[in-house]
């Protein structure tokens, strides 16, 4: 046992979080959470044979911007309400004391529950994608059979075909509805971390809920603030200041927005892939870097 | 001089906890109006030893048992706990906690609970699934190990939280209230293993407000009171009437006791009988007595 209880150091321990993160993934799923993964799946399903009445191409469009709105609902109220859940319920059960008396520093319990809602959304986001590209392609089969099939009665000439066909192809599945999914996982990833950060200050549940919330849809905007404080002559000190902090503590969720690019069957660059994924990467590490230094001072 | 002071580093180190001069403020609301909750206490509890804790509510024992474990810091003074600071996250790799009414992941099964604890204290493979078994065991849990901890009873719920502090085999266990809510049969099957764990060499530190049972399991206590210790030594040189001797007969007729009185009437110097009578049981042992108590009461 000696050897044993020296193997529990004080270090990182990756194994640690890896428990926290399947226990927090447990808890959530046992908590039902994928009765609405399952409601939203059927609504990207149903999507797929909705709208008969929009041409062939809108059709693929209006599947793919029902099924990327059900893929951003899902993630973000996981990530918003799970996330605000977690800790408050920890603390309230007491739970977390029987954790952290053991050899568990703050650090790992944290990033614990920061993967462990990364993995159900990831995986959660994972199962819907794999939805999306099997109704996308099925469907983008069948409209591209009939509208082909259409032409030829219309006697188009083969090259009036094989343009339609490019148009019908170009809304199906592609690495840009993968950069649309991962997008999606970022933008929840960002949140994650925000809510964390939120919850070791706040006070309760709610409190955490309506002020990630709220800081989602200033984030939103985050580029006109951002404009304001860079771009405006302040009279005061303290509006200056604030403005800055706005435009530094709220994420810029904008910058997740090529939802509206692969709708359209536009290519997404490689370089605005790799730029939002670091500036995802960077601002979830942010959050996790102050959510740490509030909780490691938090009185339990 | 200086042997003297290797010495006294030699027996803190050799303690199992030590506080010195500990002193916790908090501070609440918009005004941040300081509250005293522990001030200038200091305490030591010796490997092997089970200390109680005792004190009304507010008078700053859970506190003390927080800053003990990390949970919460010092506003002055410092904790250790076996030679380390209580800050330092490897000192909780000797302690084994059980909180007050405590409550698990509901969602976990018994067994899911103790691999999950286990695991965060770097237990795996064979060995997390038998020490697992053996806490299933020594608690009376094996029945209940596959159910939801959402389900288990007061008393289960305590002896699953006394399973998770010993999974890593501390050497120092700390139980806050561990009696609190339980049914006087649970109650004792707490006790009998508090006992057990002095027999097997472990540290309890405990806090209870049943005077009786902490009576029964304690070598020695400290009595807090307003966030200060009022009262601390060995239990029995605590409650012992010093000018007083106890003598229980059995089987006495009233003849030999006549004779009793009259031999400690006629030794003078003061020597008197305070009182005579039968001995009586303690209601918890008519209890249990009564209800048949045989250790299956709650499964």
């Amino acid at each position: 046992m000696e050897t044993e209880l020296k193997k529990i150091g004080g270090g990182f321990s990756v194994s640690r979080v890896w428990t926290m993160a399947a226990a927090t993934v447990t808890q959530l799923v046992r908590m039902r959470i994928l009765v609405f993964l399952v409601v939203l799946s059927a609504i990207v399903v149903a999507a797929g044979f909705m709208f008969p009445v929009f041409s062939a191409e809108q059709q693929l469009k209006m599947l793919k911007y029902v099924s990327f709105g059900a893929l951003q609902f899902f993630s973000l109220v996981l990530a918003i309400v799970a996330t605000a859940l977690l800790l408050p319920k920890d603390i309230e059960d007491r739970t977390l004391y029987t954790i952290l008396s053991k050899p568990v520093p703050r650090v790992e319990y944290l990033l614990g529950k920061f993967f462990g809602v990364m993995l159900l959304i990831g995986g959660g986001l994972l199962l819907m994608d794999v939805l999306l590209c099997a109704v996308l392609h099925l469907r983008q089969s069948l409209v591209l059979a009939q509208e082909l099939a259409f032409l030829k009665q219309g006697h188009a000439t083969a090259e009036e075909l094989a343009v339609e066909a490019a148009r019908i192809e170009a809304q199906g599945v592609g690495w840009s509805l993968q950069i649309g999914v991962l997008a999606v996982f970022l933008k929840a990833g960002v949140v994650t971390a925000l809510a964390l950060m939120i919850s070791c200050f706040a006070s309760s549940t709610l409190f955490t809920v309506i002020t990630t919330f709220c800081v989602c849809i200033i984030g939103q905007g985050q580029e006109l603030i951002r404009e304001f404080f860079f771009h405006r002559t302040f009279d005061a000190a303290g509006e200056k200041i604030a403005s800055g902090l706005f435009a530094v503590l709220v994420p810029d969720l904008r910058l997740f927005d090529v939802i509206d690019q692969v709708v359209a069957g536009d290519e997404v660059a490689g370089g605005a892939a790799l730029f939002m994924t670091g500036a995802g990467l960077l601002y979830m590490a942010g959050y996790l870097v102050v959510a740490h230094l509030l909780f490691v001072e938090k009185e339990l | 001089m200086m042997e003297a002071a290797t010495e006294t580093s030699a027996n803190r180190a050799l303690d199992a906890v030590t506080v010195t001069g500990l002193t916790k403020v908090f501070k609440s609301g918009l005004t941040k109006r300081a509250f005293v909750a522990v001030r200038d206490l200091s305490l030591t509890v010796k490997a092997g030893e089970v200390y109680g804790l005792i004190g009304p509510n507010g008078s700053g024992k859970s506190t003390t048992m927080k800053v003990i474990l990390g949970l919460l810091a010092p506003t002055a003074g410092e904790t250790r706990i076996f030679g380390r600071d209580s800050r330092e996250v490897t000192s909780r790799s000797e302690v084994g906690f059980l909180p007050e009414n405590p409550y698990f992941y509901k969602h976990l099964t018994g067994l899911e609970t103790l691999l999950f604890y286990g695991r965060l204290c770097g237990l795996s493979g064979a060995r997390l699934k038998e020490r697992a078994a053996e806490m299933l065991a020594l608690t009376d849990l094996e029945d209940a190990a596959g159910r939801r901890v959402g389900g288990f009873s007061k008393g289960m719920l305590q002896r699953l939280g006394l399973a998770q502090a010993l999974i890593h085999e501390p050497r120092l266990v700390v139980l806050d209230e561990p009696t609190a809510g339980v049914d006087p049969a649970g109650s004792r099957k707490i006790r009998d293993l508090i006992l057990s764990f002095r027999e097997r060499g472990l540290t309890v530190l405990v806090t209870s407000h049943l005077l009786e049972q902490m009576q029964e399991v304690c070598d020695r206590v400290g009595i807090m009171a307003h966030g200060v210790m009022v009262k601390e030594g060995r239990l029995e040189d605590l409650i012992a009437v010093q000018n007083q001797t106890e003598l229980v007969l059995e089987n006495v007729d009233e003849a030999l006791l006549g004779r009793i009185r009259e031999l400690v009437a006629a030794s003078g110097d003061g020597a008197r009988v305070v009182r005579t009578g039968s001995p009586r049981t303690t209601l918890e042992r008519l209890f249990l007595e009564s209800t048949d108590e045989s250790g299956k009461g709650e499964k």
